[in-house]
């Protein structure tokens, strides 16, 4: 307990004495830590977006213009059948006119000159939860597109596969940074702590004198460098939910993006909880790194 | 207690100790006599494990110190008492602080621990400044808490090297006699030291130490060993 408690009041002291360097490690540990978190932030709404634009999916089946009762019938009933359809609504010719009159009230009358209704039966099919990929949504509107009597399938493919393919580039860029700042944080924090370290060294000899194992001495210091690293992330978390908060009113002001601002999400607590264990693990690491040399050596 | 085997030690093409061979029983007291720059100071290094030899053996309570992983180095220091020239205290902690760090490293308990520090700052005469900071003291009292700090957890063995090197005759004489005393609790003793006042004094086996030679052992029988 003794031992414990002079550990963990070493490494308080350490943080103490050493403040300008420790605030230095801090400041530079928050800010790669908030460049990462802006990263994981813009990933995060992405996937997010993504995620609710294939909830949302729903295939339409337009019919061939003069396609028979029967078949409507018949194509209504297959299409129930699919495991990949939760419902299957109808939209009659009558239906779709209006909706077209209501949507294009310019064009309705180039519609009237043409005599009969030339717009088609079509179904809409609200895709089921576990069909929802990119890959299922195509495979179930190739099957239907082979149904006789239907004419073209339409979803939003393209642009899902677009912010599919947005969304992985994130995905790596974040990985990529992430690894880019790992490194740097790991360096800055080293960096702190070799020069605790150097300024420590008669005190390192003076505990090797008396028979202070390299974990005995190391300790402190690796406690120094989580409780800078958990520090700095706790920075750059506040750092993050500022600047969000900040962004979410400008586009709330602004008017610019109707809605987004209701879209756009914060860390979750996890995550948010995540950043800082990753600032203390970046810590740890950066001062393991640094006193490795001291761990090893004989000298007394 | 300590052995050592035809110990050589270089630095570089400077031979620091050379062909050393002699040995020390549990509860002998003996001086390592010789001017500056014998191997003095090296050779207590190297029986402490802050050095390893370039040829030889050395056993130090049964244990061969030079072929000791550096991991386990620690623990034999656990065993001895170091007394520096240089006092070697933390001046920004207090008497208490410095002479309690050996039992904190060593997991002692609190209280225990509070027992022997009292113990051994009155043994070393210094008890009252148990609250003064370590730099705050003058150079006989730094160099009595050091020698506390070194007995704190009951070492078999007690090395010094030049423990009255920074001091006058008089703080010399005192250390002496800490000494003298420590050895006569049933402690063994190696004192380094080129002082010729304080070799009369501890009145115990000398070893002269001329160009990292042993030239001179007071004990025939050690030295024939």
């Amino acid at each position: 307990m003794m031992r414990a408690w002079y550990l963990v009041r070493e490494a308080l002291t350490n943080l103490r004495v050493y403040r300008g360097s420790v605030a230095i490690g801090i400041v530079t540990t928050a800010f790669a830590l908030a460049c990462f978190g802006v990263f994981l932030l813009l990933y995060l709404n992405l996937h997010n977006l993504a995620g609710s634009l294939q909830r949302g999916i729903d295939v339409v089946v337009y019919l061939n213009p003069d396609a028979p009762e029967q078949t409507v019938a018949e194509v209504r009933r297959r299409l129930r059948e699919e495991p990949a359809a939760v419902t299957v609504s109808v939209v009659s010719k009558a239906q779709a006119l209006r909706e077209f009159r209501d949507a294009f009230p310019d064009d309705a009358l180039f519609l009237g000159e043409m005599g009969d209704n030339p717009l088609p039966v079509s179904f809409v099919v609200t895709v089921s939860p576990g069909f929802q990929t990119p890959e299922s949504v195509s495979a179930f509107a190739e099957r239907v597109e082979g149904f006789p009597g239907v004419a073209h399938v339409r979803y939003h493919q393209d642009w899902i596969d677009t912010l599919a393919l947005v969304v992985s580039y994130f995905e790596f860029g974040a990985v990529v940074i992430g690894v880019i700042l790992a490194v740097a944080t790991v360096t800055i924090v080293g960096n702190t702590v070799h020069l605790s370290l150097q300024a420590r060294r008669e005190e390192i000899e003076i505990l090797r004198l008396i028979g202070a194992t390299g974990r005995f001495i190391a300790v402190p210091h690796v406690i120094e460098g989580a409780m800078l690293g958990a520090v700095g992330g706790g920075l750059a978390l506040a750092l993050l939910k500022g600047a969000f908060e900040f962004l979410r009113f400008e586009l709330y002001a602004s008017g610019w993006f109707d809605g987004l601002e209701r879209i756009l999400t914060f860390f979750p607590d996890p995550v948010s909880l995540l950043l800082v264990l990753a600032g203390m693990a970046l810590g740890c690491g950066g001062s393991v790194f640094s006193i490795m040399g001291l761990i090893k050596t004989r000298q007394g | 207690m300590i052995r050592l085997f035809h110990v050589s030690k270089f630095y570089g093409r400077c031979s620091a100790l050379h062909d050393v061979t002699f040995h020390i029983d549990k509860g002998e007291k003996v001086i390592l006599a010789g001017p500056s720059g014998a191997g003095k100071t090296t050779l207590l290094r190297v029986i402490f494990g802050a050095e390893v030899p370039d040829e030889g053996q050395i056993l130090v309570q049964n244990r061969n110190v030079a072929r000791l992983r550096g991991v386990d180095i620690p623990y034999l220091r656990r065993t001895m008492g170091f007394v520096p020239q240089n006092f070697q205290l933390l001046p920004q902690k207090t008497v208490y602080d410095n002479v309690v760090l050996p039992l904190i490293i060593q997991g002692v308990k609190r209280r225990e621990a509070r027992k022997r520090v009292g113990a051994s700052l009155k043994a070393v005469g210094v008890e009252h400044k148990q609250a003064v900071r370590a730099g705050a003291l003058s150079a006989g009292e730094q160099q009595r808490v050091c020698i506390a700090r070194a007995i704190v957890n009951r070492p078999v063995l007690l090395l010094a090297d030049e423990p009255t090197g920074n001091l006058d005759e008089a703080l010399a004489d005192e250390i002496a006699a800490l000494l003298r005393t420590i050895h006569a609790q049933g402690t063994t003793v190696l004192l380094a030291t080129h002082n010729q006042r304080v070799m009369a004094q501890m009145q115990g086996r000398v070893l002269h130490l001329r160009a990292g030679r042993i030239v001179s052992d007071s004990d025939a029988r050690a030295g024939a060993a």
